[in-house]
């Protein structure tokens, strides 16, 4: 099988090559000369049984099974595994003996281009630059030697390409350094914070100790009384004001809840319009799987019994109503206790001498602390009030703590962007944060290095995200390149890949390939959307550049 | 990227929310049935249905139609005078003149009008301004010639029958029954075509409206108006909206029997077997008629009389070594209901030696009764009297029959850049890419995006490097939009389509509001000619050429997706009158602009068409319109080609990979190999579909699909050959079994294998899933070959042919020799000045014969003789090249252009063994090698002549 895909490309020519050129039967390369040399005979390259006479070479008829009796014609394109089969005698060799038919184009860079484009009335210059793929002059075509021209033109690019390629991959040295400095800049923070990290984790566990403390020693007292009344008063005000707060929740949540019930009836009235109204024959099939879904959803609702929630809303309704004396708590029975027995009873220490009653008091927080630590008192520490003590040691550690928290977790997230994956050499280090965008007709797409990708109609209509990156990857590409250098070539390249952008209509969510290739500045060459909402950006970057590295055959496109 | 696409961003917004709500479901896939008439919810088909019942209901019914033999007249092969019909009880009548024409062709027609609406003595309601006769001018549309009388004919009158005389050698009787009107077409003495067989004949003649006394509350209808249904007669709803009917109740009837025959094929379009089903219920059957009313039909099912894009009202009737046909020239919406009687001639034998007739019931909403019969013998001599009539199909642009690859929508022109370079880079062969609707700027169409196509130049540039071409889309339906110069210019000139009040008719298509441009008027003809000149239309090239959609016409806020019947056309016709016209008219007009878009430069047009009628065959092709990626499309393709193709328009194909949907690689693989067999070949698919030109589909497949696509373009010469054949003298390019062999009647109903033109190419393209073989239906015992391995096949009934994936099933039979250029290249241009390969296919008889036709492939230079058509015969030892082409003042010139091109291989496939040991033939005078490769196994012999150095358009003999 042969095709353009199998052009080769000739990049060096010896001399004595070049002697020989001249005695070579039409499209034969220097490499293949030595089966055309004798005078009178000529044996099939891949099939040495076969022996035609010499003048059977380039007549027009092929002969020979692997098509290299015919290297300067199109007699043997039929040989191929894209050609409908023939019967064929025997088992020979039929693998193609010949890369091409040879374009000598002095002047230029030799190459083999497709026999198929042999005597097909076309001059294809930009393959064959010397004519001389047209030289049977079929239908009167004349194709004159441009390869002076071309070739000219060719070296005068080549020149600024590789004066870029220069240039590009000095840039991409930049990059490594910025990359190396960034990456360096990241270490010495972490080392820092972890220094601080060290120190701050002792300080804090001293200031946890005194706090602690503190409040063990204040959690033994005995409630004093914050106002007039009672606990049960003091717990009658704050239930009071929690339930009104509640209450206010829920009245705000059903008339939410009211609200969107009339949306979804509203949306419901649409869809069913819709449904009615809408034309099959716009053949969108987002349309059509809108409908059926809506008909689903219907059929559904229909299906499921309308529960009856009148009683429920009577519930809510009476539970909304403010309270007052006949209705839910009288919360003013609560707030105005008298003294109780109970609560005189623990004043009985006033009785005591002092000496007695500091001991009996130590031992009754004693006492207390004890119980509390066993579970048997509930602590006061929850209830809402604490000591200034207390409070202000527990600041001073919380503070300091989570200062730590912060410490650390920077440098767990400092640690894991070193982990990260930026490419060789860290590279995209240096790039990322930074966006290049292009006009591409229709639209304006963006890329943003490692975060984002993006188009932009100039149609109005704001931004939609086409992929958030996720991972590098690798694909291999078979790509034009333009005269000015521009194009992703042949070869495997740096892929990026963008995933999870905004759903599109009728498809999927949207995705970006970005397929990277060596330039010497961040541009998009071309987006194309390769599948519905699928979309490939070829990107020019120095930062994949290699040395002594060329996109293959960029040479080729030119020619 | 087009999600704009014809949503408002009010819907747009609506449906994000919506398709939030949903998240995993199958589109649900079929037709909106509710979308369409059923016959019961059109009232002349119901009408007439229940007008048909009665009669069968009926004993000795009579039609109430006579015709008054005094009014007869005879002149010149023509029979004229009156009909009456009876309208009452007491005996009123109205008249309906009649005119019987013997062509010289042997063709018969029948026309029978009204008195009354001919003179305008009529009076229509609404204060309409339409025409008051039944429209006439069907013939000046769909007849292009085949009307000369014949002078041979003869009559003779007797006082209850008339007897005409007529055809070759006076073989075809018509007899004329007086009273009830009645004719007996035969042939040899036997009937062969019968008219008001039944009595359902029906012709609602004018009738003034009656007011009924309005209808009281709770009071039933009271049996006054005896037995006729009036519901339908003065307007009809149907999906929300009325049609007027200023006219009343106008339709027309004819049931025709074919007696003896148990087979009818033809009245395309519709998605069912080649040999037409039984439509009035019943095991298997059809229930409603299979009906004719060009409609935009939106995921049209499959094996259904249900109406499609387009209509040819032929039909054909065939039975053992008879073929015969008729054409009901009406242009409005037609239904034909088929059922099929068996008759038993001894009630001893029954089953055995019975005969089946089949009996149809044609009937039209409005229009004149106008019907030609044909008498055959054979399906050849009624496709050509069909065609002599309403014309051959154009000889096509030679690229237009090679491969087009298409999509809805190739995004940009870089985007189409893209694409041509691929398919070289791939190397696979293809001629023309294709652009629809969104290309153009905002719908306008000769327009291009501004953004997305900023240089059509230079993509129309990079195409003609390879001799490629584009093919745009430009619809009937044009933007309302302010500042659009064509819309502006339309409804200056006021050439668009009138509502019923006679307004500038607006409806809704692709680009929202919209008119429609009124072909039926010369003026806008003219017009629209003027706006393809290539100076007018930028961006456009001479290799850029027309696809015409949407011309049923399809208008999304009408009844049935279509234009209201009340709306009126240039002449004051309703649309009613001229529906199923419509789309060949814009089509026409299409054609007549891109015949000289630059001055002096006259080149044949190429423009695809999905409305057809009688007619479009000679204006380009068709598709089948709007099909799924499913097997069972690809399956229903064939049979819609051959139909097609019976019917006088073979220049048919369906989407190769199925509109709709995304085809499994293994689907669109078998769908190419299909494709690489369907006159007009075309890769196309759905906006919503993943991208699928051939080389994506990775192997093995891509080698697979371009391997078919290879194998069409070896055979293009005669693939041309064949369409050249077609085009004087209508003969099908795809050939069922039935029109091939009339006389094995196991082969009647095949329509899933054909053969190609003439060149005994059997194929059965595989067309099921995970199909490992099929078997292929041999019609005689010839000699039958592989194609690809020569392996034999030979003896009467079915052969299994392996088929995995990569095999075309593809038989060549005995006795013809076709040519091929076997050089792949990257398209049909540029394999103009390749050699020929000729393919001998030695039969039982050890001859064969065959033909070559070729010319520039562009102009229509060959009608002033620059072409080569030559007949090949190989007969006792000898290869002989003949001349058969005419000669004329542009021979010698072109002759001369192609003289380079000569022959450079020989293929004789089933070659004697006595030529084993011989090396050389004789060329002239000369001599030219000769290889044997004698057989193996199953496997026939062969030999290959090498480089005979014969030029392909001279004369010559190889000996061998």
């Amino acid at each position: 099988m042969r095709g353009i895909e199998a052009l080769v490309l000739l990049s060096t020519l010896s001399s004595s090559v070049l002697a020989a050129e001249s005695s070579r039967p039409r499209g034969v390369g220097p490499e293949f000369a030595k089966f055309y040399k004798a005078a009178d005979s000529f044996t099939c390259i891949s099939n040495p049984s076969i022996k035609l006479d010499f003048s059977r070479v380039n007549d027009d008829y092929c002969d020979c099974p692997d098509g290299s009796d015919e290297p300067g014609t199109a007699a043997c394109t039929y040989l191929s595994a894209l050609s409908p089969p023939q019967p064929v005698v025997g088992a020979p060799n039929t693998t193609l003996a010949l890369p091409g038919f040879y374009c000598k184009n002095k002047g230029h860079i030799p190459n083999y281009i497709s026999h198929t484009y042999v005597n097909d009335g076309v001059c294809d210059y930009d393959v064959c630059c010397d004519g001389s793929d047209e030289w049977a002059g079929v239908g009167g075509v004349k194709c004159e030697d441009k390869c002076k021209e071309i070739g000219k033109e060719w070296r005068r690019l080549d020149e600024i390409r590789q004066k870029s390629a220069r240039s590009a991959l000095k840039k991409k040295t930049e990059l490594v350094n910025e990359a190396q400095a960034l990456r360096a800049g990241v270490e010495l923070r972490i080392s820092s914070l972890q220094v601080e990290i060290k120190e701050q984790e002792k300080k804090v566990e001293d200031l946890k100790k005194k706090y602690e403390e503190v409040e063990r020693s204040e959690r033994g007292k005995v409630v004093k009384s914050q106002g007039k009344g009672s606990k049960v008063t003091v717990l009658a005000g704050l239930a009071k004001q929690r339930v009104e707060e509640l209450r206010d929740a829920l009245i705000g949540l059903v008339n939410k809840r009211d609200e969107l019930r009339r949306t979804v009836k509203e949306l419901e009235t649409i869809l069913s319009t819709f449904k009615e109204e809408y034309n099959p024959n716009f053949n969108d099939e987002g349309v059509k799987r809108a409908v059926k879904s809506w008909e689903d959803y219907a059929a559904k609702k229909d299906a499921a019994a309308e529960i009856d929630e009148s009683a429920e809303d009577r519930d809510i309704e009476e539970i909304s109503k403010p309270d007052s004396e006949t209705e839910g708590i009288n919360w003013a029975e609560w707030e105005t206790e008298e003294e109780s027995d109970v609560e005189a009873l623990y004043k009985f220490e006033e009785y005591l001498p002092a000496s007695l009653r500091d001991w009996v008091h130590q031992k009754l927080t004693d006492l207390r602390i004890m119980l509390i630590e066993n579970g048997i008192l509930a602590d006061n520490a929850n209830s809402g009030s604490e000591s200034k003590v207390v409070s202000n040691a527990r600041t001073a550690y919380q503070t300091l703590n989570d200062d730590l928290g912060i410490k650390q977790s920077t440098v767990g997230d400092l640690t894991n962007d070193l982990e990260k994956d930026y490419g060789p050499d860290d590279i995209f280090r240096a790039l990322k944060d930074t966006c290049v965008s292009k006009d591409s007709g229709e639209y304006e797409y963006e890329l943003c290095w490692l975060d984002k990708t993006s188009q932009k109609s100039k149609r109005g209509s704001g931004s939609t995200g086409m992929g958030n990156f996720v991972r590098f990857d690798k694909l291999y590409v078979d790509e034009e390149i333009d005269a000015e250098g521009k194009g992703l070539g042949t070869g495997e390249r740096t892929v990026l890949m963008y995933e999870n952008g905004q759903h599109c209509w009728n498809g999927p969510n949207r995705q970006t390939t970005v397929v990277l290739a060596c330039a010497e500045k961040d541009e998009i060459w071309k987006v194309v959307e390769q599948e519905k909402c699928m979309y490939r950006m070829d990107v020019g970057t120095p930062a994949v550049c290699e040395n002594g590295q060329r996109k293959a055959d960029s040479k080729k496109d030119e020619l | 990227m087009r999600h704009s696409l014809m949503l408002s961003s009010r819907w747009t917004a609506l449906l994000v929310v919506i398709s939030a709500l949903c998240c995993l479901f199958s589109p649900a896939i079929s037709v909106k049935h509710e979308n369409f008439k059923t016959c019961d919810q059109s009232g002349f088909c119901k009408r007439n249905r229940a007008y048909a019942d009665t009669a069968a209901a009926t004993s000795n019914w009579e039609a109430p139609y006579r015709i008054a033999p005094e009014s007869l007249t005879w002149n010149n092969g023509q029979l004229q005078g009156t009909i009456l019909k009876t309208i009452n009880t007491n005996g009123d009548t109205v008249r309906l003149p009649i005119t019987i024409s013997f062509l010289k062709s042997g063709s018969a027609r029948v026309v029978i009008d009204e008195e009354k609406r001919q003179k305008g003595e009529i009076e229509l309601r609404h204060d309409s301004k339409i025409r008051k006769e039944r429209y006439n001018e069907a013939e000046s549309w769909a007849i292009v010639g085949g009307l000369d009388l014949s002078k041979s004919a003869t009559e003779e009158r007797g006082s209850a029958k008339s007897h005409v005389k007529y055809g070759p050698a006076g073989k075809f009787e018509a007899v004329i029954t007086y009273a009830p009107f009645g004719i007996d077409f035969k042939r040899d003495d036997a009937t062969q075509v019968r008219f008001n067989d039944r009595g359902l004949l029906n012709l609602e003649h004018w009738r003034p409206k009656i007011e009924q006394p309005e209808k009281k509350e709770g009071e039933e209808a009271s049996g006054v108006s005896a037995g006729e249904d009036e519901s339908t007669w003065w307007d009809e709803s149907f999906g929300g909206n009325t049609d007027s009917k200023p006219r009343g109740p106008e339709s027309v009837g004819l049931d025709i029997t074919f007696p003896g025959y148990e087979h009818v094929f033809g009245i395309p379009e519709h998605a069912g077997s080649l040999s037409l089903k039984e439509t009035r219920g019943g095991d298997g059957h059809h229930t409603d008629p299979y009906r004719l009313y060009n409609a935009d039909v939106f995921e049209y099912t499959l094996d259904s009389s249900m109406t499609l894009y387009g209509s040819i009202p032929f039909m054909q009737a065939h039975k053992k070594d008879s073929t015969v046909g008729v054409f009901w020239l009406n242009a409005a919406e037609t239904w034909v209901d088929v059922i099929k009687q068996k008759e038993a001639h001894n009630p001893l034998s029954l089953g055995i030696g019975s005969k089946t007739d089949t009996k149809t019931h044609w009937f039209s909403e409005s229009g004149l009764i106008d019907v030609f019969v044909f008498l055959g013998p054979t399906a050849k001599d009624v496709t050509s009297a069909y065609g002599e009539l309403t014309g051959y199909t154009a000889l096509p642009q030679e690229f237009a029959i090679a491969y087009h690859q298409c999509r809805w929508n190739y995004n940009s022109d870089e985007d189409v850049k893209d694409v041509d370079r691929k398919m070289s880079k791939h190397n696979i062969p293809y001629d023309v890419i294709w652009l629809d609707i969104e290309y153009t700027d905002d719908k306008q169409y000769f327009t291009w995006d501004p953004l997305s196509f900023p240089n059509p130049t230079g993509m129309l540039e990079q195409l003609d490097k390879s001799e490629r071409k584009l093919v745009a889309i430009i619809d009937p339906h044009i933007k309302n939009k302010d500042g659009y110069h064509v819309v502006e210019d339309l409804k200056k000139k006021d050439l668009a389509v009138h509502n019923k009040d006679g307004n500038i008719y607006e409806g809704w298509c692709w680009p929202g509001s919209s008119h429609w441009i009124d072909c039926f008027n010369p003026v806008a003809i003219k017009w629209w000619i003027g706006l393809f000149k290539l100076d007018a239309f930028k961006g456009s090239a001479s290799n850029l050429f027309i696809w015409n959609d949407m011309n049923e016409p399809s208008v999304f806020n009408g009844p049935e997706t279509t234009m209201p019947k009340d709306n009126i056309h240039h002449g004051n016709w309703e649309h009613r009158d001229v529906h199923n016209l419509n789309g060949m008219t814009f089509h026409n007009a299409t054609y007549q602009a891109l015949l000289e878009r630059k001055k002096g430069e006259i080149r044949r047009p190429f423009v695809l068409t999905r409305a057809f009628y009688s007619g479009s065959q000679r204006l380009g092709a068709m598709w089948t319109g709007d099909n799924q990626a499913s097997w069972g499309h690809l399956a229903a393709g064939f049979p819609m080609i051959l139909n097609n193709g019976i019917a006088g328009f073979p220049f048919a194909g369906a989407d190769v990979g199925g509109f709709f949907g995304n085809p499994e690689k293994d689907l669109l693989t078998r769908w190419y190999q299909a494709g690489a067999f369907y006159p007009f070949f075309r890769g196309h698919a759905h906006i919503d579909t993943r991208r699928r030109e051939p080389y994506l589909a990775g192997e093995p497949y891509t080698g697979i699909i371009t391997q078919a696509l290879r194998l069409r373009y070896s055979l293009l010469p005669a693939w041309y050959t064949a369409f050249h054949q077609a085009s004087v003298d209508g003969t099908p390019i795809l050939r069922p079994h039935y029109f091939q062999y009339p006389s094995d009647e196991s082969g009647f109903a095949i329509d899933d294998q054909f053969f190609v033109g003439g060149t005994g190419l059997l194929a059965k393209p595989v067309v099921t899933e995970k199909a490992e073989s099929v078997d292929i239906y041999l019609p005689d015992d010839e000699s039958y070959y592989d194609y690809f391995t020569y392996q034999i096949y030979s003896g009467k009934g079915k052969h299994n042919v392996v088929a995995p994936l990569e095999k075309i099933p593809l038989l060549m039979q005995g006795g013809h020799i076709f040519p091929r250029k076997d050089r792949p290249r990257r398209s049909s241009g540029l394999m103009k000045w390749d050699p020929y390969t000729l393919v001998i296919v030695l039969g039982n008889s050890g001859e064969a014969k065959g033909e070559l036709y070729f010319d520039d492939g562009d102009t229509f230079d060959y009608q002033l003789g620059a072409h080569v058509h030559k007949e090949f015969e190989f007969k006792d030892g000898v290869l002989s090249s003949k001349n058969i082409g005419s000669k004329g003042k542009l021979t010698d010139k072109f002759l001369n252009s192609v003289k380079s091109v000569g022959v450079e291989k020989v293929i004789v496939v089933g070659a004697p063994k006595a030529w084993e040991g011989k090396s050389t033939v004789k060329v002239g005078s000369g001599q030219a090698g000769l290889e044997y490769h004698a057989a193996e196994g199953n496997k026939a012999a062969w030999a290959v002549v090498r480089v005979p150095k014969v030029a392909i358009g001279e004369d010559w003999k190889i000996e061998f």
